[in-house]
C-alpha cells in the first residue's frame, strides 16, 4: 500500500480550515493545518507535505513570504493549490509557482478534485474510497 | 524691393527726405504716432462726452469711420443697459475726480455686435481747468475667450479628475468588500457543502452536525455585520444618518462596551479610568465609537499590552480616550487614517474593511465633536481623543 499523502491547509478563516481540514482527512489524507504562513513553516518542521492548500492573504505571513521562506530553507517547495478571495489570483499562481488554484468561495467538490488531479494524477482518485 | 536695389550714387540724387527723427520733435509726431497704433482705439472726448479725435485702430475696433463719431457722444459705443444705467457719463466723472478711470466691458460696433473692451479714461487739466478725456480702448474679446475656454477646461479637467478619483475609489470599494464578504461566504459554503457531503456518505453525526452549524452561525454573524457596516459608510456618506440625542452618561456606555470585550480578552488587559460624564449625544453611535476605538486598540497591539480607556469630563463637555501600545503610526498614515478603506500599512494582517475609523470620525462630526489620533511614531502606540459638546446647542459655540 502506497504511504497516505500529508496535505497542510493554511488559511486565516478557522471554520474554514478546521472544516476542509476534517473533510480530506474523512479522505484519508494526513492532515495538518496552520492560521498564516508563519504557522504553516513551524507545522512542517520534520514532515514533509505533499501539498499544500494555501490562503494568500493572511496575517502575520501571507502566501509570499511562506514561499520565499521555505525556499530558504532550501527544502523542496511542495505543490501549492491557492485558496484565496483576493484579485488577481492567477498572477499570484504563476508568481507562487501554484499548480492549482481556487478562488473563494467554491464547491468543496471542486477542489476536492483538484486535490485529486495533483496528488493521484494516474487515476484521479482518493487514497481511501470517497 | 526699390531701396535694396538703389546703388549708393542714385540716393545722392534723390530729393532730401525728412526723418523720423526730424518729425519727432514737430507737432506732427504724437498725431503720427497715434494715427499708426492699430490695437489700440485712442482718442481724445470734451468736457461733456463729445468724441473730438478719431485714429485707426477706433475705426478698427468699433468700425466707424471718424466722421460717424466726431462731434457724438461716447454713449453710442456702450449697451442700452449700460447707458440706461448712466455707464458713459459715471466713467468721466470719475476720471475727472481721480485724475483716470478704468473702464471694462461689453461695447458696442458699428455694426451692432459687442466686444469686450478694455478701457482707461485719463483726465485732461490745464491750469486745474478740465479739458476733456483721453480714452484708450483695447479689443479684448478674443483673449477674454480665451481664457474663458481656458478656465471652462480647467473646470472640466478637475471634473474629470474627481469623476476619475471617485471611480478608483468605487473600484477600491468595490474590491475590498467583495473580498471581505467572499470569506465568510466561502466558510459558509464550505460548511454546507461539507455536510452534504457527510450525509452523503451517511456518516453525519452528531458531533459534525453541531461543529457545521457553529460554524456556520459564524460565518453568518461575520457577514451581517460587513454588510452593517457597508450600510453604515453609505449613510454616512450621503448624511443619511439621523441622530438621535439623549441625555446620557458617557461613562456608562464605556463600561458596557468594556464588559463586552472583557469577556474574550485576558484579565487586566483593558484598563480603564471612567469618570461619570453626562452629555447630550446618540448613544447607541456613541457606544458604536468607543466600541470601534477599542477593537481597533486590541487588534493593532499584542496581548498582554494593555489598552487604557478614559473618560472625563471637560469644561466643554467630554474627552474620551483610547490608548494602546501597539504598532503606532507613521506621520503619513496619520492623514489618511480616517478615509474610508485606510488601513494600516504596519498591519495587513488584520482583518476587517477599515471602516471603523471613517464611521467613527462621522458620528463624532454629527455630535459637533472631534476625533483624532496622536502616535509616537512606528511601534509606539497610538492614543485616540474624541471630544464632545455638553449639550447640542453648545456645539454651534464650541470651537471647531
Amino acid at each position: 500500500m502506497p504511504p497516505v499523502s500529508r496535505v497542510l491547509v493554511v488559511d486565516d478563516d478557522e471554520g474554514l480550515r478546521e472544516t476542509l481540514g476534517e473533510v480530506l482527512a474523512d479522505d484519508g489524507y494526513e492532515v495538518r493545518v496552520a492560521w498564516n504562513g508563519r504557522d504553516a513553516l513551524e507545522k512542517l518542521e520534520g514532515w514533509d507535505a505533499d501539498l499544500v492548500i494555501l490562503d494568500v492573504m493572511m496575517p502575520v505571513m501571507d502566501a509570499f513570504g511562506f514561499q520565499s521562506s521555505l525556499e530558504e530553507r532550501s527544502r523542496p517547495v511542495p505543490p501549492l493549490i491557492l485558496l484565496s478571495a483576493a484579485p488577481g489570483l492567477s498572477t499570484a499562481a504563476s508568481q507562487l509557482g501554484a499548480v492549482g488554484v481556487v478562488s473563494k468561495p467554491f464547491h468543496l467538490k471542486d477542489l476536492l478534485h483538484e486535490v485529486d488531479r495533483v496528488l493521484q494524477p494516474s487515476n484521479g482518485t482518493a487514497p481511501t474510497g470517497a | 524691393m526699390a531701396v535694396t536695389q538703389t546703388k549708393p550714387a542714385d540716393r545722392t540724387s534723390a530729393p532730401p527726405k525728412r526723418t523720423l527723427a526730424d518729425l519727432a520733435h514737430g507737432p506732427e509726431a504724437i498725431r503720427l504716432l497715434v494715427d499708426a497704433v492699430l490695437d489700440y482705439a485712442i482718442f481724445l472726448i470734451g468736457p461733456d462726452g463729445n468724441v473730438l479725435t478719431w485714429n485707426q485702430g477706433a475705426e478698427r475696433i468699433k468700425g466707424y469711420k471718424a466722421h460717424e463719431v466726431i462731434g457724438k457722444h461716447i454713449s453710442m459705443f456702450y449697451t442700452a443697459e449700460d447707458v440706461e444705467a448712466g455707464r458713459p457719463e459715471r466713467v468721466l466723472r470719475q476720471a475727472e475726480r481721480q485724475g483716470r478711470a478704468y473702464d471694462e466691458g461689453w461695447r458696442l460696433r458699428k455694426d451692432g455686435t459687442r466686444f469686450w473692451a478694455d478701457a482707461s479714461v485719463h483726465a485732461l487739466y490745464d491750469h486745474g481747468r478740465l479739458y476733456g478725456f483721453a480714452k484708450i480702448t483695447r479689443d479684448m474679446t478674443d483673449a477674454r475667450a480665451a481664457a474663458e475656454r481656458e478656465r471652462q477646461l480647467d473646470v472640466e479637467r478637475e471634473a474629470r479628475l474627481a469623476a476619475e478619483e471617485a471611480l478608483r475609489a468605487r473600484d477600491r470599494f468595490l474590491s475590498i468588500a467583495s473580498h471581505e464578504l467572499k470569506t465568510p461566504v466561502a466558510s459558509l459554503q464550505l460548511s454546507v457543502d461539507s455536510l452534504l457531503l457527510n450525509r452523503e456518505r451517511g456518516n453525519l453525526d452528531q458531533g459534525r452536525i453541531e461543529r457545521g452549524l457553529e460554524r456556520i452561525e459564524r460565518a453568518v454573524r461575520r457577514m451581517s455585520a460587513l454588510l452593517v457596516e457597508l450600510l453604515d459608510v453609505s449613510r454616512l456618506e450621503r448624511g443619511a444618518t439621523e441622530f438621535h440625542f439623549t441625555e446620557v452618561d458617557l461613562s456608562g456606555i464605556a463600561a458596557e462596551v468594556i464588559d463586552r470585550f472583557a469577556g474574550v480578552e485576558p484579565k487586566d488587559r483593558i484598563l480603564f479610568d471612567l469618570k461619570p460624564t453626562l452629555v447630550q449625544a446618540d448613544a447607541a453611535r456613541i457606544e458604536q465609537v468607543i466600541s470601534n476605538l477599542l477593537d481597533n486598540a486590541l487588534k493593532y497591539s499584542s496581548r498582554p499590552g494593555p489598552v487604557h480607556v478614559a473618560i472625563t469630563p471637560t469644561e466643554q463637555g467630554a474627552l474620551i480616550e483610547v490608548r494602546d501600545r501597539g504598532v503606532g503610526l507613521s506621520l503619513d498614515r496619520k492623514d489618511r487614517l480616517f478615509e474610508p478603506f485606510s488601513r494600516g500599512d504596519n498591519a495587513v494582517s488584520v482583518p476587517g474593511m477599515g471602516l471603523g475609523l471613517f464611521i467613527s470620525r462621522e458620528i463624532v462630526a454629527g455630535h459637533g465633536g472631534r476625533i483624532s489620533a496622536e502616535s509616537g511614531g512606528d511601534g509606539k502606540g497610538t492614543t485616540f481623543r474624541v471630544t464632545l459638546p455638553r449639550t447640542q446647542s453648545d456645539r454651534a459655540h464650541a470651537p471647531g
